[in-house]
């Protein structure tokens, strides 16, 4: 009757910096990301977003100087 | 995609490379402790100078009533960061460079643009800590803040990337002082945990100061920096795909010890509360409490605020130098000689030079550097994160294996809404403070 030994383990522990490089997803030549309706909807969100806050930056820094004095009631 | 993934092979017999561990059990811990860093730093690093500024007001002003809002932050914190980490693993790339390349120039380069001045207005006001907290303990700004910038400066040109991460980590273990701090002062321990799991709000009910501050906490908690900073870093430290369980593990323990940290700032400023007194910043918190809480609790205080801000500068310049190093083209890694990446290293020592010799300007308008952090923080967190969700939905680059599953897309996309609605409202409570009046 055969015997099986059974043989010791051994887990070799590698240091990412240490490891052989993995070719990770790469965006070279996939160009700009697809326009979907959900990526054109989420930018035009910031775009509105974007120039909501610069009206109101732009409101306070007049405000502050004093232009819109003239203008309020 | 990949060329090789395992990291970890069971062997017939040692290998040359690597530590050769006999146990399951320790080839899981070993592993976890070499990808163990990006995340506490990220999460811990976000503690800095203006978080122990807004956490101690929150305890100051209100006691323990906010501490709820912490333990709410916690999983937004978690989910955020974790796309960052998943979106490093699978490129190796940082957020910036992602933005460029997706997105196109202007995007990239209103996204860059916005971090540099978020960040280097957020350097200032921690030297500004620095130099106001070693002043308490008798030091001149004008030793203090040079002396700074040095350590700043020698901790990042060593050229090893881990001796960087080894130092920070200490730091941040400094940290756990905080809960020695909250121990000494002696708050009511069934009210911190009352409070901690049932939201309550303060007497005087939701005041215009109480939004603000919670918008404040929020917007402290989840910085846009942390964003670039943590894939930046991710892909600095090459971590392999196999590596993401240990990545979400160390961002998952960041989160939960940056928001326990929190918790203890919020203990130590109920101090204030508890016994009547008002304060404007953490320093003169300290120098009030002397009489009644002692010595220890007073040097406490502003050595931590000191090492807050160490923690948040060095973070925070890494982001920007990552950040331009990557859209430029440039070598920027901590891996590289001062000579061999001068771009990179410039960028960080312009920005913690530049930062520190500001604040030794004598009259400095610190409050205008303030509302600036708030109102480009406004503008800068909505925009990444927005950009952040779109690439972890880009089928194209990351193939199915790393995109969003929909109940990602539920969460990210709920937080996104709260977050966009909360920076909106504190930008249009800091440049137009009447609208609210």
């Amino acid at each position: 009757m055969a015997t099986t030994q059974k043989q010791p383990e051994y887990f070799r522990v590698v240091h990412p910096l240490e490891d052989a490089p993995e070719q990770k997803c790469v965006s070279e030549g996939l160009g700009q990301i697809a326009m979907t309706p959900s990526v054109r909807l989420s930018l035009k969100i910031l775009r509105g977003y974007l120039t909501m806050m610069t009206a109101m930056l732009l409101y306070h820094v007049l405000d502050l100087a004093g232009v819109l004095k003239h203008f309020k009631l | 995609m990949r060329l090789e993934e395992p990291q970890i092979e069971v062997a017939a017999r040692p290998a040359a490379n690597g530590v050769v561990v006999h146990s399951t059990w320790q080839k899981h811990v070993l592993t976890f402790l070499m990808v163990f860093g990006p995340g506490l730093i990220v999460m811990e690093a976000d503690n800095d100078a203006g978080a122990v500024s807004t956490y101690m007001q929150a305890g100051g002003q209100y006691g323990l009533h906010l501490l709820w809002l912490l333990v709410v932050l916690l999983p937004i914190c978690y989910f955020v960061q974790e796309m960052v980490a998943r979106l490093g693993i699978a490129t190796g790339k940082g957020h910036a460079a992602m933005i460029y390349e997706r997105f196109g120039k202007w995007w990239g380069r209103f996204s860059l643009i916005d971090l540099l001045a978020v960040n280097f207005l957020t350097l200032i006001t921690e030297f500004a800590a620095i130099s106001l907290a070693l002043s308490a303990l008798g030091v001149s700004p004008y030793i203090s803040v040079p002396i700074a910038a040095l350590g700043l400066t020698l901790m990042v040109v060593t050229g090893s990337y881990l001796r960087w991460e080894r130092i920070v980590i200490v730091l941040c273990l400094i940290d756990l002082t905080w809960f020695g701090l909250a121990y000494v002062v002696h708050p009511n321990w069934g009210t911190v945990a009352r409070n901690t799991v049932v939201p309550s709000l303060p007497p005087g009910g939701v005041t215009s100061s109480l939004v603000f501050l919670i918008i404040a906490i929020v917007g402290t908690t989840i910085a846009p920096w942390q964003l670039f900073f943590q894939q930046s870093c991710v892909a600095e430290k090459r971590l392999r795909f196999s590596d993401l369980k240990w990545a979400r593990l160390d961002t998952l323990i960041g989160a939960t010890f940056t928001v326990c940290v929190a918790g203890a700032m919020m203990l130590v400023g109920n101090y204030g509360y508890q016994h009547g007194i008002a304060f404007q910043d953490p320093a003169q918190f300290a120098g009030a409490i002397l009489p009644t809480a002692g010595h220890f609790a007073r040097n406490g205080i502003l050595l931590l605020m000191v090492n807050a801000a160490v923690l948040g500068t060095t973070a925070i310049s890494l982001a920007s130098a990552w950040a331009y190093g990557e859209v430029k083209g440039w070598e920027h890694s901590l891996h590289k000689k001062l000579w061999e990446a001068p771009g990179f290293y410039a960028t960080y020592i312009a920005c913690v030079g530049a930062a520190a010799a500001i604040v030794l300007i004598p009259h400095v308008p610190l409050q205008l550097v303030i509302i600036s952090v708030q109102v480009f923080a406004g503008l800068i967190l909505p925009s990444a994160i927005i950009f952040l969700q779109l690439l972890l939905n880009d089928h194209a680059l990351l193939g199915d294996r790393w995109v969003n599953r929909s109940w990602n897309n539920w969460i990210n996309w709920t937080i996104i809404v709260v977050l966009f609605a909360l920076s909106l409202l504190l930008a249009a409570q800091v440049m137009l403070p009447k609208l609210f009046a």
